[in-house]
């Protein structure tokens, strides 16, 4: 049993016993652990307000080596998610995050970059400034929030689907027309590699060039306009694609705009 | 070795939040020990609370009949309407003697992460009483969103209000900030950014 300090993301929240919670937490340190905080409900304890969905904090616990849970001893708030900053849509894109981070990562994996893309993510949806962003020129809707960060999870996890040529052949797919995206192939398909294959979605010119922009690293993606049509056919490949890898389709995809 | 009427109760209690199978064991010797008649009030009470409360019709309080004590009290302000999460909520407010208006439980709050939507809970039968009183032309003033503080219960709030938008109604939540008693030098920067965001006239 060890002492560990870190920054954590709180991804659920378990009631448990009448007092005390059983948390998921993201931490930038150590990855996902789960810990129990006793008493963590009751008004006064070393836990403060910080244990909160989707709460960035500063958390101490003891690690336990038996495959038990982690003992959480303290917490203290950074930020919470303030949710009315940019409305409902936010307050589920935030959920969804969370959701990712818990279903696409092990315990004890770490992933600094990805805990701080989720950071920043959930900064712009529910920080204390994200009204301010919200109604200033350019400000970033939850969707291109959720499909950003999907995206960026996916290439820090070494799942980002092969989309700027053939996932089989490697040879560039045709920019007219409609664009086959493999499910199962784990990207797009060109014209003589799409015949044969399962589980492919078709997606517009528009749709494909839009992933294409918000996969890259740079930041090509603030200046994509995502329309309805769009949003809606990318929602579905990605919700798809997404559920492939985590056997399940997410919860909180049915909460999302389209 | 229990007998097997005993281990059945053990086994019961066991069902119970917060029992481990130690105290399951503490509490069915305990009830074998006492009066008879003391044992047979628990099963009574148990019995009497499962076939007597239900919800009620109108505000999903715990009630005795069709209609709970609150939504029958004629002295109660009726334009005043205060929605909590859970009966045990209520209670609380209820212990506080500082609000005399009526209530609706939700029964919950809206969870996605736990596959808890708003089709779950008593939000459709809210919106019908509240659009119901004001077409009846008795509405409700204000409606207070006493749901707990916290992204879930906000969630619900604010969804609920987005339900609500087109009904000529106030509709509050309640205050948040520094607790009494503590000081502003030990208080987290959200409480203090809430406590004056939220800041009232002397």
């Amino acid at each position: 049993m060890s002492l560990e300090k870190a920054t954590a993301i709180v991804l659920r929240v378990v009631h448990w016993s009448e007092s005390s919670y059983v948390l998921t937490l993201f931490t930038r340190e150590l990855g996902k652990i789960s810990a129990v905080a006793k008493g963590a409900r009751r008004p006064k304890g070393p836990f403060d307000a910080a244990l909160d969905l989707l709460a960035l904090c500063k958390v101490v616990f003891v690690r336990k080596t038996s495959g038990a849970l982690d003992v959480l001893t303290e917490a203290k708030l950074v930020r919470c998610f303030r949710v009315r900053a940019l409305g409902l849509g936010a307050l589920n894109a935030g959920y969804y995050v969370a959701e990712l981070l818990n279903e696409l990562t092990d315990e004890y994996d770490p992933h600094p970059v990805l805990f701080d893309v989720a950071e920043a993510a959930l900064l712009r949806l529910g920080g204390a400034a994200a009204s301010a962003v919200a109604t200033a020129a350019g400000a970033i809707a939850p969707a291109a929030e959720v499909l950003r960060f999907e995206l960026l999870a996916l290439r820090e996890l070494g799942y980002l689907p092969t989309l700027e040529e053939c996932v089989e052949c490697g040879r560039p797919v045709a920019a007219d027309g409609r664009v086959a995206f493999g499910l199962l192939s784990g990207g797009v398909l060109c014209r003589d590699c799409r015949p044969g294959k399962r589980q492919v979605v078709s997606l517009s010119r528009q749709s494909w060039q839009t992933l294409v922009a918000f996969a890259r690293p740079d930041e090509a993606w603030r200046q994509t306009p995502l329309s309805r049509e769009v949003r809606g056919e990318v929602r579905g490949a990605m919700g798809q694609f997404i559920a492939g890898i985590i056997g399940h389709e997410p919860q909180v995809a049915a909460y999302l705009e389209r | 070795m229990a007998s097997e009427s005993v281990a059945r109760l053990i086994e019961q209690l066991t069902k119970l939040p917060g029992i481990g199978k130690k105290s399951a064991e503490r509490l069915a010797y305990h009830i074998l020990r006492v009066h008879e008649n003391e044992a047979l009030g628990l099963a009574d009470a148990i019995r009497d609370v499962k076939q007597n409360v239900c919800y009620c019709k109108t505000c999903f309080n715990l009630s005795e009949g069709e209609t709970c004590a609150i939504c029958g009290d004629a002295t109660r302000d009726r334009q005043l309407l205060c929605v909590v999460e859970q009966p045990r909520d209520l209670i609380g407010l209820e212990e506080t003697g500082a609000y005399k208006g009526l209530y609706h439980v939700l029964l919950g709050r809206i969870a996605p992460l736990e596959g808890i939507g708003p089709e779950q809970l008593t939000i459709d039968a809210l919106v019908e009483r509240v659009r119901a009183a004001t077409v009846q032309g008795g509405g409700f003033r204000e409606i207070i969103m006493a749901t707990n503080p916290t992204v879930e219960g906000d969630g619900t709030a604010l969804y609920i209000s987005n339900l609500l938008a087109d009904i000529p109604v106030q509709i509050t939540r309640l205050a948040r900030g520094i607790t009494t008693g503590s000081v502003l030098e030990f208080a987290n920067k959200e409480v203090l950014t809430d406590a004056l965001s939220g800041r009232q006239k002397f």
